[in-house]
């Protein structure tokens, strides 16, 4: 499954200018330093979290896409700096219960 | 544009450094003299033509040349000013000062580089002289215990309550790693312990000098603050403490993890607190 299958099939909007690549796995979190110790590398990172900060974290742990759930607003300085960075920046216009439910749904990700 | 009130306990100083000669990159005089870069943009390539060392501002105006470069302790916005005044490249602060009133978004917009050194000026300016005159500047002091061959060294500031620029500093780390072809898990590792070091100083200090080494055997990174310091070491290391406030928190910062999550990470965690005056990190990983 790659970001451009999932953009497609759960309907997200890309913010932001990268490359397509493949999704191993999705983590959830609001807290940077739980994203730190848990996402793997080439997960789909699903957050409510805007701010740029949110950039360096998605580079470092090397997620393979930032997904912003409930249709929030993103700054622009967040989605250039991601831009700058390869970074794939997603929109989800469902709340992060519902996304889950439909990434789920996909079968890629069971465990 | 004046600024010649001396700080009551030391004498101002007049020296000159000589300043004849061929032009000397400003990277070269930033390696010699071991300088943390406050504010520098892409404008470290270049090179200046005269080192100008001096703490009085009229001096400054009245004598230095243009595309000279600036060695003062006073660490002011006037300092910056009156260097932009006099068409210079940049400043280089003495005895570790670094000014705190604003001075690098003017230097920013100016074009100008601002660099801390913890040389004294005597030293600084012998150093440079070392360098102008094509001799390699006395080895710089390793973070790396063990003396063994420095393959890389970084050395970077992070600034406290900076919730904008936060992570910019592991990025550049993770960034510079990826380029000597170390292995990308091991990077990893040491980017997300960066991070974490990182995330407490813009949280929890003033601002922070971060050096990174590369030996054959061992990557250090350093991360040394001037902040309030952790009164109970054992209690921060413990995952969920937090001092972190409820904003820091509601954007995703202070769950208590950013410690433990070194300690995971690095292959060595060594950490010196003193309450009042800050946290210095030691973080090492086997290559």
């Amino acid at each position: 499954m790659t970001t451009k299958d999932l953009i497609d099939k759960v309907g997200l909007r890309p913010l932001s200018t990268f490359e397509h690549r493949d999704v191993n796995g999705v983590f959830v979190s609001d807290m940077l330093s739980d994203v730190m110790a848990g996402a793997k590398s080439g997960n789909l990172w699903l957050t409510v979290q805007t701010h740029k900060s949110i950039v360096p974290a998605a580079n470092l742990v090397d997620v393979a896409a930032i997904v912003v759930t409930g249709g929030k607003d993103v700054p622009q300085e967040t989605v250039d700096l991601a831009s700058k960075y390869n970074i794939a920046i997603l929109v989800s216009d469902l709340p992060t219960f519902e996304l889950v439910g439909k990434l789920y749904a996909l079968g890629s990700f069971a465990r | 544009m004046d600024n010649e009130v001396g700080h009551p306990d030391r004498p101002l100083a007049r020296g000159e450094a000589g300043s004849k000669g061929a032009a000397v990159e400003i990277r070269r005089i930033k390696d010699a003299l071991d300088a943390v870069i406050i504010e520098a943009d892409d404008n470290l390539e270049g090179t200046v033509d005269h080192i100008y060392a001096s703490d009085l501002m009229s001096d400054v105006l009245a004598f230095g040349k243009p595309n000279s470069i600036l060695l003062t302790g006073l660490a002011t916005r006037q300092a910056v000013i009156s260097a932009h005044m006099a068409e210079f490249k940049g400043v280089v602060f003495i005895r570790g000062k670094t000014p705190k009133d604003g001075s690098d978004h003017f230097a920013r917009d100016h074009h100008l580089v601002l660099l801390s050194t913890h040389l004294d000026m005597y030293d600084a300016c012998l150093r440079i002289e070392s360098v102008k005159r094509g001799e390699t500047p006395a080895a710089q002091p390793a973070a790396v215990a063990g003396g063994e061959e420095l393959l890389l060294s970084r050395e970077l500031v992070i600034n406290g309550n900076d919730f904008a620029s936060a992570g910019m500093v592991s990025t550049e780390v993770k960034s510079v790693l990826k380029t000597i072809g170390l292995d990308p898990k091991l990077v990893r590792r040491v980017a997300i312990s960066t991070y974490e070091g990182e995330m407490n100083v813009v949280m929890h200090a003033k601002r922070a000098r971060v050096a990174l080494s590369v030996t054959p055997h061992i990557i250090e990174v350093v991360i040394a603050d001037e902040g309030k310091g952790i009164p109970d070491v054992n209690l921060a290391m413990q995952e969920g403490y937090t001092t972190a406030t409820e904003e820091m928190r509601a954007m995703g910062f202070g769950s208590g993890m950013g410690l433990p999550n070194i300690k995971k990470n690095a292959d060595e965690l060594l950490i010196n607190s003193e309450v009042g005056r800050g946290t210095t990190l030691v973080m090492r990983f086997k290559i």
